[in-house]
């Protein structure tokens, strides 16, 4: 800043109007680069900016009416071109900085005699000292464009009263912090997300858990000396990891319907089929479901586990046998706090994956809605909730507002755990 | 020379080979009865003799590629497989050098943006869908494939952290040398760094392959006509009558997959080995 207020009317000037200052200095192709920026963003700006940023506030203000012809506003489209449009302006100010950055330098050298970089020069540095620059231009933009500009849109959208009969061409509001209340204390809502939530928690304790010991256990059975052919039993969690998990579970859909094998075997004792996962099948359908995943998830952590098994010291254990410690002293004192240090950030990972886990009861009971739930059953976690209520029914605000939930949710708890984990207060001594 | 077996030893080793089956078992039993199923003659569950069909012919294999006036199986495969091959491409490549950077460079930005990655990574993996369908829209590409392919190679480089992990364990030593002999940043990238990484390129593009190979969700969303449905989503809209079709079309898509896995099972070990922390 300080350097900018004591510069020339030269740089002054690239304040206003961007690249000028360059241009005086003899940089041409940069000069005529932040021009054609500064002439494309007020364009911008002219042609749909500025009515976007209203947009943005006023969520439209005509109703479509097909008996007059007007073509009303649509709310959700202004709200993410708004968006859009802040995150122009947003960047455009980034560059307008980098611009008198860049003029201020360009007057430092000339002023202490050197000649400025050649713009060839700038290019070159792009391949070299700033090569992470280039590089990181297309995912940066990517990930803005389909992950955070989705996100924001949602975040928003959680403060609105979108969805339901409020519809494009329906005019969607502002409404605050209304939807959260409503989760919490409407009748409609506050029963059925107490019941998922408690369940949702349950089943990521629940099934984490099972899951990473099983995995681990695998892993150090397969690892003991008295095994011979490991790659041959090590094939058969191989071949269950990869399976595509829509397979896996249609495919365990079918075993336990009314006309799948495990019914009809019952039906040969002559005893009545059983609805493993209808509607009155509570905790049968909770427990198949946590065995599924055991089956789907184990492979994974057994092939994680096995490869940082090779990494231990084994030297510690050999020291452990001959002070005499028994097998489960070893695995209790020296294989657990290893792993658990090596593998926090996958347990972690693990702990928010079967959190958020849509896939297994949206296949093996997906689309059932029961009484006391509201569009949803006993077995759904929030986020085949969350699916139901805004991909399936349209309560787009409501559902916004819960995965916003969620988010809270998960994220404080890894936070929580991840703070306290030495993989993070240790991460660069082992780079 | 034999060593002398104690009773301890023995009983040790019988009953890790027994638990060892069990569990071969369980995972290999699902397995075998898709497979078996999908050589059964008549289509629907409902015939079976408990877990088997009653008889065997390779019909509805033939019917698979041949009856697809309902059920255009021959048309899915070929979609998922440019979908997944495109996503594959883009994403890995997106991915390596992200985590190249991440683990090579020290800028400003840097630590900023890992955490950011972090953060984004905690929200509900489809809480933006609705999002991306408004912006597909927008951008004119519901129904079709490119549009998929966009959002996963987007998408892949958030998880750079295992790669990044990988490229930790490369010494900079072999970077400094290359840039004292007049190598730029970008030659030692391509030159020196990749050749070095093919365990984690090959872990990387397996990962983004199976993913969209195996997703249903954005396919579900995004492809409304069924003539450009992902496998995923066809099988999906098949029933108990249909259930060796169903069986037939899985296995027909999962026999690529395994087969890669098997191929490279060694290399993801050694690469998620190398690439995590060390103890």
């Amino acid at each position: 800043m300080r350097k900018f207020l004591d510069s020339s009317w030269r740089v002054k000037l690239s304040a206003l109007i961007m690249g000028s200052g360059q241009l005086m200095y003899g940089c041409v192709a940069k000069g005529i680069i932040y021009i054609l920026i500064e002439i494309g963003f007020i364009a911008y700006m002219v042609i749909r900016g500025f009515s976007d940023i209203v947009g943005f506030f006023t969520l439209g203000t005509t109703k479509a009416d097909a008996w007059l012809g007007t073509v009303g506003d649509n709310s959700v489209v202004m709200l993410l071109m708004g968006i859009f449009a802040w995150i122009v302006v947003a960047a455009f100010i980034y560059l307008y900085v980098l611009n008198i950055k860049s003029a201020c330098d360009i007057e430092e050298r000339v002023s202490t005699g050197r000649a400025p970089k050649s713009f060839i020069d700038e290019l070159k540095e792009l391949l070299d000292r700033k090569f992470y620059i280039t590089v990181l231009v297309l995912p940066v933009v990517g990930v803005c464009i389909f992950n955070i500009l989705p996100i924001i849109f949602m975040i928003l959208i959680s403060f609105t009263n979108y969805g339901g009969s409020i519809v494009p061409p329906e005019l969607v509001d502002w409404v605050g912090i209304d939807n959260f209340k409503k989760i919490l204390t409407l009748s409609k809502f506050a029963p059925t997300f107490a019941r998922i939530l408690g369940w949702n928690i349950l089943w990521a304790v629940v099934s984490t858990a099972l899951n990473y010991f099983a995995g681990l256990g695998l892993a150090l059975l397969l690892n003991k000396d008295c095994v011979k052919g490991k790659a041959f039993f090590r094939a058969f969690p191989v071949l269950a990891y990869a399976i595509p998990g829509f397979i896996t579970l249609l495919a365990f859909k079918f075993m336990f319907s009314y006309g799948g094998p495990i019914n009809q075997m019952i039906k040969a004792t002559g005893t009545a089929p059983i609805g493993f996962l209808d509607l009155d099948a509570k905790w049968m359908a909770r427990l198949i479901g946590i065995l599924v995943n055991c089956w789907i998830s184990v492979p994974s952590i057994m092939l994680l586990a096995t490869g940082h098994l090779s990494n231990r010291d084994m030297s510690l254990y050999e020291a452990a046998r001959i002070d005499g410690a028994t097998p489960f002293q070893q695995f209790r004192k020296l294989t657990m706090p290893f792993m658990l240090f090596a593998t926090t950030p996958v347990l972690l990972g693990q702990f928010i994956g079967n959190f958020n886990n849509f896939g297994i009861f949206y296949f093996l009971r997906g689309g059932l809605y029961m009484d006391g739930y509201f569009l949803a059953s006993d077995t759904d976690l929030l986020i085949n909730w969350l699916y139901n209520l805004s991909i399936d029914n349209n309560y787009y605000c409501i559902g916004a507002a819960i995965s916003l939930i969620i988010f809270i949710i998960t994220s404080a708890i890894s936070l929580a755990v991840y703070v306290k984990s030495p993989s993070y207060r240790e991460e660069d001594t082992f780079q | 020379m034999m060593k002398k077996l104690s009773v301890g030893k023995i009983i040790d080793a019988t009953w890790t080979y027994a638990l060892l089956l069990i569990v071969a078992f369980i995972f290999f039993f699902p397995c075998l009865w898709i497979v078996l199923a999908s050589f059964s003659k008549s289509g629907s569950i409902y015939s079976f003799d408990g877990f088997f069909p009653k008889s065997y012919s390779v019909a509805t294999f033939k019917k698979l590629f041949t009856d697809t006036t309902m059920y255009n199986y021959p048309r899915w495969f070929l979609n998922t497989l440019f979908v997944a091959v495109g996503s594959c491409l883009l994403g890995t490549f997106l991915t390596i050098l992200t985590a190249y950077t991440m683990s090579r460079f020290e800028f400003r930005a840097r630590k900023t943006m890992m955490k950011t990655t972090m953060i984004l990574g905690m929200f509900p993996s489809f809480m933006g869908m609705t999002a991306v369908y408004i912006l597909m829209t927008q951008f004119g590409l519901i129904n079709q494939l490119w549009g998929l392919i966009l959002i996963y190679a987007a998408g892949a480089p958030m998880g750079y952290l295992t790669q990044k992990g990988f490229f930790d364990t490369i010494p900079k030593a072999i970077d400094e040398a290359a840039k004292i002999d007049g190598a730029n940043s970008a030659q030692i990238f391509w030159k020196i760094n990749l050749p070095l990484s093919k365990p984690i390129i090959v872990y990387t593009a397996l990962t983004s392959f199976t993913w969209p190979w195996s997703d249903f969700i954005l396919p579900k969303l995004l492809l409304k006509e069924k003539d450009l449905y992902t496998v995923a989503v066809g099988l999906m809209s098949l029933d108990e009558t249909e259930f060796a079709r169903f069986a037939a079309g899985s296995v027909f898509i999962a026999v690529p997959i395994v087969i890669l896995y098997f191929a490279l099972v060694k290399n993801m070990v050694d690469g998620i080995a190398e690439g995590a922390v060390k103890g």
